[in-house]
């Protein structure tokens, strides 16, 4: 199991530019693990790519370990009924 | 978003890098087989590498690392003869498999020459173009799709671009694009410069949807006005992976190439094949019509007033390497991610030992059909006229000859083409 990531992903940013906070903070609480396996989706092992749909963040995720794939979506607020997107 | 690592991992090209070894397991179009006629040894940059391309006397071609073994001088420079390319500079030559054959200045028995070797890949002609692979041995069949095989009017527009070629790839599962790219924006232009944008590319996108197959991914679409049972959804086209994206309609079948030079420089190409319903024979070619399509004006702005000039805007804008830590990616960009995830399978297997299963194969073959949509956006010869005028056509040198196809074509099917389209056209300066 690795995750070349894990340890400071604000570091891990381009460089010094003006939206570096905001891309510190989509980094950080990106799935690094596989729900199924716990192996890294990070590195060479899988993929996990941010996307929004309305106002939820969804990460799609995919591990070459074990073959798992999903969206993994962050939740905020627990409500009863899709919203309008 | 992605971080800066899974950035790299995706876009550079180089030997050693992981999508780098992955793309070195596919064969790419280096030069047209008309080029090697003109002079037989010409310059390939490929994968961010160099190389010397030759066409042997009896009409095969080698392709073997420019910088000669020997002390470095250029084999551009160098001497084709009947079996291998000889270096202009001390007369070392070298066979298509990178075999040191002669080194003239050696001492008579020396077997110096059995210890050096040059590296090599395969190249091999296909609809006009020479293909290249430098990949590890054995070297997959060279894929002959359809496009590239059936009778028809070949015509090529090309252009190097200054972006990585994964930003163009995107742009090949993004299907909402082209309602504003080439729908609204190009309305705006009309509206602002007084000229009617084609009607074809402003339906609003109802659907879009995306497969995995056994040569990419078939992107699919329902437009305001359409159903399922139209091409656009029913049949779709193709992302060929890794580098290549199949479209057509109205009677044009088009292999758009994207051939990663290196890191930074994309060789983006329009391979055209003509051939409307109603004609069954056309104009006599030796070789493909191929020219340069323009991108950019003299005072550095991007020709923004046909198709593929947008697309290219698009591209090149986002950067040299687009910097995706940056980007915010929605519910419409999934094919995007599909392919980020599907080119992270396919290195992983190369990583892993293991061949490519994606637009890969080792299976003798004379043809590989793709599934394509004809009847694209509705097309008609509206959407003919509408391609090749307003389209990178507009710079080939056989538009005259590609108008009189199409048009004899609608007059044997009985169809006559709206006026709109007849404006644009003259807007254009065609007519």
């Amino acid at each position: 199991m690795s995750d070349p990531e894990a340890s400071d992903p604000g570091a891990r940013v381009s460089g010094a530019h003006w939206w570096d906070p905001d891309r510190a903070s989509h980094l950080a609480d990106r799935p690094r693990f596989c729900p199924n396996c716990g192996n890294g989706v990070t590195g060479t092992e899988g993929i996990s790519v941010e996307y929004w749909e309305a106002d939820r963040r969804v990460f799609h995720t995919w591990c070459n370990t074990c073959g798992w794939s999903g969206n993994i979506v962050r939740v905020e607020r627990m409500v009863g009924h899709e919203p309008e997107h | 978003m992605l971080s800066k690592e899974q950035n790299e991992r995706l876009t550079r090209v180089g030997p050693g890098t992981p999508m780098g070894d992955l793309l070195r397991r596919y064969w790419y179009p280096v030069a047209f087989a008309r080029e090697l006629e003109d002079w037989p040894i010409r310059k390939v940059r490929l994968l961010g590498e160099d190389f010397a391309l030759w066409r042997t006397p009896e009409g095969g071609y080698g392709i073997i690392q420019e910088s000669c073994p020997h002390r470095a001088a250029s084999l551009l420079y160098g001497v084709v003869e009947v079996d291998g390319l000889r270096c202009g500079y001390h007369g070392w030559k070298f066979d298509e498999s990178g075999n040191c054959m002669d080194q003239p200045a050696e001492p008579g028995k020396s077997a110096f020459m059995r210890h050096v070797k040059a590296f090599a890949g395969k190249a091999e002609a296909l609809g006009g173009m020479v293909w290249a692979y430098i990949g590890p041995d054995p070297a997959p069949e060279l894929p002959r799709f359809d496009v590239f095989v059936d009778p028809g009017f070949i015509d090529v527009g090309h252009s190097m671009l200054p972006c990585n070629w994964l930003q163009i790839m995107e742009n090949s599962v993004d299907p909402h694009h082209v309602e504003y790219l080439h729908g609204r924006y190009f309305e705006f232009l009309g509206s602002q410069q007084g000229f009617v944008a084609p009607k074809s590319f402003q339906k609003k996108h109802l659907k879009v949807g995306f497969d995995a197959m056994e040569w990419g991914i078939l992107k699919r679409r329902v437009l305001e006005g359409h159903t399922e049972q139209d091409d656009d959804w029913a049949i779709g086209h193709p992302l060929v992976f890794p580098h290549s994206m199949r479209v057509g309609g109205a009677g044009i079948d088009q292999m758009q190439i994207r051939v990663p030079i290196d890191d930074t420089t994309t060789w983006a190409m329009f391979y055209s094949n003509h051939h409307p319903e109603g004609l069954d024979h056309y104009p006599e070619q030796i070789y493909p019509v191929d020219y340069e399509y323009q991108w950019m004006d003299d005072k550095g702005r991007h020709i923004v007033d046909y198709i593929e000039g947008q697309d290219v805007m698009a591209w090149v804008s986002q950067g040299a390497i687009n910097d995706r830590t940056a980007e915010h990616i929605g519910k419409s960009d999934i094919g995007v991610i599909m392919l980020r995830r599907m080119f992270k399978a396919q290195m992983a297997r190369v990583e892993a030992g293991e061949d490519p299963t994606v637009g890969f194969t080792r299976s003798p073959h004379q043809r590989i059909e793709l599934p394509c949509e004809k009847k694209k956006f509705g097309a008609s010869i509206d959407f003919a006229l509408a391609w090749l005028d307003m389209g990178s056509t507009r710079y080939s040198p056989a538009l005259d000859t590609l108008r009189k196809i199409h048009l004899e074509a609608a007059r044997v099917r009985g169809e006559t083409p709206n006026s709109d389209e007849y404006a644009t056209a003259q807007h254009v300066g065609i007519y």
